[in-house]
């Protein structure tokens, strides 16, 4: 395991394309003085998946909602393609696909209206053959006519998968994407998320989980008290040691 | 073109819902049965001419019925965090407010027409001999009330208080409707001609637009963090 690295760490891509597609600067968020995010940066290159470990109040989400744009940094920048964007930027909003804890559904639609209603709002105009599309990809297809409120906890999150990817987002956003799902449920997700690294997408994925974060990561951070302690390529990290390494930076031992 | 269509989109949406849910077409049309039945009982007809006293109930019963329906504008957009989403989408969130605005006033005009129709049947009410701008007086004082209880719906949504502080914030802002759509709505009750509620329907007028405006403008500042 590598020892931990300076904050700001370099994302360079292989081919030496110098232009990150995300990319945070100096990210800082205060609730009432208190630094919820406090000074993150990280570049991160089209067809990388950056996972983000942490314990519980660590800030992930809020990094998260900050990087969606549904959150404005008290301080620092989050930068698309090199140019700096705002809460109220809809380029940026329409390149960027979130799956959150809540699945954004309206439980008295189907199915397939919810997916509909916000391809509406993409202005995605060839619905009737993507709807079907996106949700053959979760497995959904035999369900687009239930209403959202008969389903269960894992075909509500993967339908919310559906809904984030409905409009091809360059740049995708996942927060605790496996929570209460089951085996299988956890299976199908796993399956998606690994067609996300077509190389045309930059993931962001925030996980408690160790196995399941470091399965697809091509970069690894540990964010504790709203900072990266620690930020490596995912080829530096030993998977069967990382959960003691984790537990280190977590307590400040390492 | 696309402007519009997020409004639709979005009207539409939140009128699918209300249908299958029935949920604030209920709680208001149980509210205008209910004052129907008590001022039913509690005016004595052959003391007091209810053509006298009804656009004043008429108006008070379409604002507490608004205010119980527009107050739960936001309440199922919280569920799953739907409003969130939509958020991330987009969208402009004028064009947002205003397609919330356009389903509140499908639901509420549905609600108006319940509420003549009750004062109808209760209180044998004639609406006068011009039934075309008494629609126009109504409508107007309709726009400007659901323009600023969606906005203020969405204020309060985002408050511990809730849907408790929508009528502390839209209240004052009321007046106008009130002053006008009760002065013009007895005119009209009474066969008075058109001529005398020309003002009224002007200032109507200004109030809708001015209300519905303002949100569109204001909106954003309240839902964006």
């Amino acid at each position: 395991m590598s020892d931990p690295a300076p904050l700001a760490v370099r994302e360079m891509d292989p081919s030496g394309a110098p232009t990150p597609t995300l990319e945070a600067r100096g990210l800082v968020r205060e609730f009432a003085g208190f630094p919820a995010v406090d000074g993150i940066d990280f570049q991160l290159t089209a067809g990388r998946l950056l996972t983000v470990f942490g314990p519980n109040g660590a800030g992930k989400t809020t990094l998260l909602r900050i990087l969606a744009g549904g959150l404005r940094p008290t301080r620092g920048q989050v930068l698309l393609d090199g140019n700096s964007v705002d809460v109220g930027d809809r380029e940026w909003r329409r390149r960027i696909g979130v799956v959150s804890h809540q699945g954004f559904l309206y439980g008295q639609l189907t199915v397939a209206e919810n997916l509909e209603f916000y391809g509406r709002l993409f202005g995605l105009s060839d619905l009737a053959q993507r709807v079907p599309e996106r949700l053959g990809a979760v497995g959904l297809e035999n369900r687009s006519r239930s209403p959202v409120r008969t389903l269960s906890r894992g075909m509500r999150q993967r339908l919310a998968l559906a809904r984030a990817l409905l409009h091809d987002p360059e740049v995708v956003l996942l927060d605790e994407p496996y929570t209460g799902l089951d085996a299988q449920a956890a299976a199908v997700l796993r399956d998606v998320l690994a067609s996300l690294k077509d190389g045309r997408r930059t993931v962001v994925l925030v996980t408690h989980n160790l196995g399941q974060g470091l399965e697809l990561a091509d970069r690894v951070a540990i964010q504790v008290a709203g900072r990266f302690r620690w930020i490596d390529d995912r080829d530096r990290v030993d998977a069967s040691t990382f959960e003691a390494f984790y537990r280190d930076v977590v307590e400040e031992r390492a | 073109m696309d402007y519009l269509r997020v409004i639709w989109t979005v009207a539409r949406k939140d009128l699918l819902i209300e249908m299958r849910t029935r949920e604030r077409v209920a709680a208001m049309g149980s509210f205008v049965v209910l004052v129907g039945v008590l001022f039913n009982y509690s005016i004595d007809t052959a003391i007091v001419r209810p053509q006298e006293m009804a656009p004043g109930i008429i108006w008070m019963t379409i604002i507490f019925a608004g205010l119980l329906g527009m107050g739960r504008t936001f309440h199922l957009e919280e569920e799953d965090g739907a409003f969130s989403g939509v958020l991330q989408t987009p969208i402009p969130l004028d064009a947002l407010y205003l397609g919330k605005t356009a389903a509140n006033l499908v639901i509420l005009s549905l609600v108006t027409v319940a509420i003549f129709v009750v004062f109808s049947v209760f209180f044998g009410l004639s609406f006068g001999s011009h039934p075309v701008v008494l629609a126009a007086v109504v409508f107007l004082a309709l726009l400007g009330f659901v323009g600023l209880s969606t906005l203020f719906s969405a204020m309060s949504a985002r408050t511990t208080m809730g849907e408790s502080l929508l009528p502390v914030l839209v209240f004052p802002l009321l007046i106008p409707m009130v002053i006008f759509g009760v002065s013009a709505t007895s005119r009209l009750f009474a066969g008075r001609p058109v001529s005398e509620v020309t003002g009224s329907v002007r200032m109507l007028g200004a109030f809708a637009i001015i209300s519905v405006a303002a949100g569109a403008v204001l909106f954003r500042h309240v839902v964006e963090e």
